[in-house]
């Protein structure tokens, strides 16, 4: 049965996970996160049918789809395609209304975002093409150590005595975690100079925009509560780790087609 | 547009008219661009100018690994591997290549060429301020390049001659401006990729053919009838838009932006001035190619081209500012640091800053950048 209100999708195809938010006027019907996989065009599709098995909706009632991610183009059934920059920053705005900074960490790009009281973007800084700063760079580190990908942040707490990682390339910092362990540190201490390293190389990039308060953490590592902790010694300000951060973008790509069919949130 | 897509085919077929000019005895004189190279004194000695502007390709630049080190500007490592690779088309045709000295950078493409390729390679030094020595130098280089592309040709480069060279290149000077300047219009007649285009075949194509297709490209354009259209209006600037490198501007466009006007310290051949051609020629060179054009940012002082693209911001009045230099292009990638903040007081506007090293794999992350700042200007209310 078709619901009244105007329904619509925000799907977001990152390079680590796929996301999608179904929403219903204000109301989020359903979301879905699953790891992107081999083919983006298949992860737009699954991700997309997964949501939509959870509601007793069909892809043909969805009144409009807005893209998003490094995939955004490869989502055939969308009707537009949306940076996940823009997207992210709405979504932040809906959820924090006070919100002037997003700082999103996805699975192959890091961002800080400035955004206005309408979640416009005023400005904005963008990691360079390597992996440095990223997911990526965690998920490479966790595997070195041994640990999994959602232990490491809390792992990273309990270091009393940080080790000093001079590299944040994946390639390097490799190496360096090696013989870091050859010297008998604690896996503890090793993760804690990484969240360490990480938050000091997020904190250059977003330096030219600032860090204004409210700032608001989304992307999948924000997940990570020890990359939230090890920001907020850098920085030196509170950060506010999104409600379900992994979803924000999709969040904000179903606002924007919202938006485009007129309904405002 | 008929006599753009004239201008596309000279430019298409200029290498084997340039073969052509050579088996008839014509010396064909390449040059580094940047416009400090005045083209006029080329002509008035009967030889064939041709300037080296080509870029974009990753794989010359990756041949240069083997004679320079990573650390010098995009571009430059670029010519070095068309140059070294001793099969380039382009280098191969040529008699003789002058460059001007500006930096390090073609400092270095110099230097590499003469030690290792038979290319007969002329330097000269262009100064970085503009005074009276600096004008004094830069004279006294241009009567250096004259002796040599004398000694080159056999010919005299008579006052006569050279305002006669003078005259043809002014004309087209004014036809480039004229062109740039509709583009001041709420809906431009001509894209940017087609003027950047005519600029760069400015440099290449014949001269008398180039100034008759000019001449009607103006006529057209006159006469066209743009469509309406609401993209946001931009200016692209930075260090060096080469021949082959369209990925940004085809990206820009692609996101839904409009390039209204384009300054490059090489790839857009300065047009707002003429040469006075009534004083004495070299004179009138040295005054129109080195005091009266806007001094590239390793000038010193720095900040005659700042404010010449605050000028320009508003005169084209655009929406946004895309700033564009090529990896290791250190004074260029100085200015990038400040100059948001110049504009933004001065302006409003807000700018976006994109490096290349012409590597393919930075497409994604550049097509991301652009696309969110053209969405970023869109949505401002």
């Amino acid at each position: 049965m078709k619901s009244q209100a105007l329904i619509v999708a925000g799907i977001d195809i990152g390079a680590a996970t796929a996301k999608a938010v179904l929403l219903n006027g204000n109301t989020m019907l359903s979301s879905c996160v699953i790891p992107t996989g081999e083919s983006v065009a298949l992860a737009a599709e699954s991700v997309m049918r997964s949501t939509l098995d959870r509601t007793d909706l069909s892809l043909s009632e969805i009144d409009y789809i807005v893209a998003t991610g490094y995939g955004r183009r490869a989502v055939t059934f969308a009707h537009e395609a949306i940076t996940e920059i823009s997207c992210h920053a709405k979504g932040a705005n809906l959820l924090y209304p006070l919100a002037h900074t997003v700082v999103d960490i996805g699975g192959q790009d890091s961002k800080v975002i400035e955004i206005d009281e309408k979640g416009n973007i005023v400005n904005f800084a963008m990691n360079d093409k390597c992996a440095a700063g990223t997911g990526r760079f965690l998920e490479v580190m966790a595997r070195v150590l041994n640990a999994e990908i959602e232990e490491i942040g809390s792992l990273s707490l309990k270091g009393d005595d940080p080790c000093q990682i001079s590299n944040t390339c994946t390639v390097f910092a490799e190496s360096e975690m090696i013989s870091l362990r050859a010297e008998g540190k604690s896996r503890e201490n090793i993760l804690a100079g990484i969240h360490s390293a990480m938050a000091h190389r997020i904190a250059i990039m977003g330096n030219p925009i600032g860090f204004k308060s409210q700032i608001i953490f989304t992307g999948g590592v924000a997940r990570n509560i020890g990359m939230k902790k090890a920001l907020q010694d850098r920085i030196g300000e509170e950060i506010t780790v999104a409600d379900n951060p992994q979803i924000i973008g999709a969040l904000g790509a179903a606002i924007i087609a919202a938006k485009k069919q007129g309904h405002s949130i | 547009m008929e006599a753009i897509r004239h201008i596309r085919s000279l430019l298409a077929s200029r290498l084997s008219a340039l073969n052509q000019e050579k088996l008839k005895g014509k010396k064909i004189i390449g040059y580094i661009p940047g416009g400090y190279f005045p083209e006029e004194l080329v002509l008035a000695a009967g030889a064939v100018p041709v300037c080296m502007i080509r870029g974009g390709d990753h794989s010359a630049v990756e041949t240069a690994i083997a004679y320079v080190d990573r650390w010098l500007d995009t571009f430059y490592r670029a010519q070095i591997g068309y140059g070294v690779s001793g099969v380039d088309p382009y280098y191969k045709v040529l008699d003789a290549l002058f460059v001007p000295i500006t930096d390090a950078n073609n400092r270095a493409l110099s230097d590499v060429l003469a030690y290792h390729t038979p290319l007969d390679v002329f330097p000269f030094g262009i100064p970085h301020t503009k005074s009276e020595d600096g004008y004094g130098y830069y004279l006294h280089g241009l009567t250096k390049v004259k002796a040599k592309l004398e000694q080159i040709t056999g010919n005299d480069i008579t006052d006569e001659r050279l305002a006669k060279a003078i005259e043809q290149c002014n004309r087209e000077r004014e036809l480039l401006k004229e062109i740039s300047l509709m583009r001041k219009s709420d809906n431009p007649p001509i894209a940017s990729k087609d003027f950047v285009m005519i600029n760069h075949a400015s440099m290449i194509v014949e001269k008398t053919t180039m100034i008759e297709n000019l001449d009607s490209l103006v006529r057209e354009l006159r006469n066209a009838k743009p469509g309406v259209h609401d993209r946001p209006r931009l200016m692209l600037t930075g260090s060096t838009l080469a021949m082959g490198d369209h990925k940004i501007v085809e990206l820009i466009e692609s996101a839904g932006g409009n390039v209204v006007v384009e300054d490059f310290a090489e790839g857009i051949k300065p047009y707002w001035n003429t040469v006075p051609e009534n004083d004495a020629p070299l004179n009138a060179l040295a005054k129109t190619y080195f005091m009266d054009r806007v001094a590239p940012a390793w000038f010193r002082p720095g900040s005659e081209r700042l404010d010449y693209l605050i000028r320009l911001a508003r005169d084209y009045s655009v929406n946004g500012v895309v700033w564009y230099h090529l990896m290791y292009r250190e004074s260029y990638k100085m200015q990038s640091y400040y100059f948001p903040e110049m504009l933004r007081k001065e302006t409003g506007l807000t700018m976006l800053t994109l490096e290349s090293d012409y590597d393919p794999a930075e497409t994604g992350q550049m097509s991301t950048r652009i696309e969110t700042y053209i969405e970023s200007i869109r949505r401002q209310p």
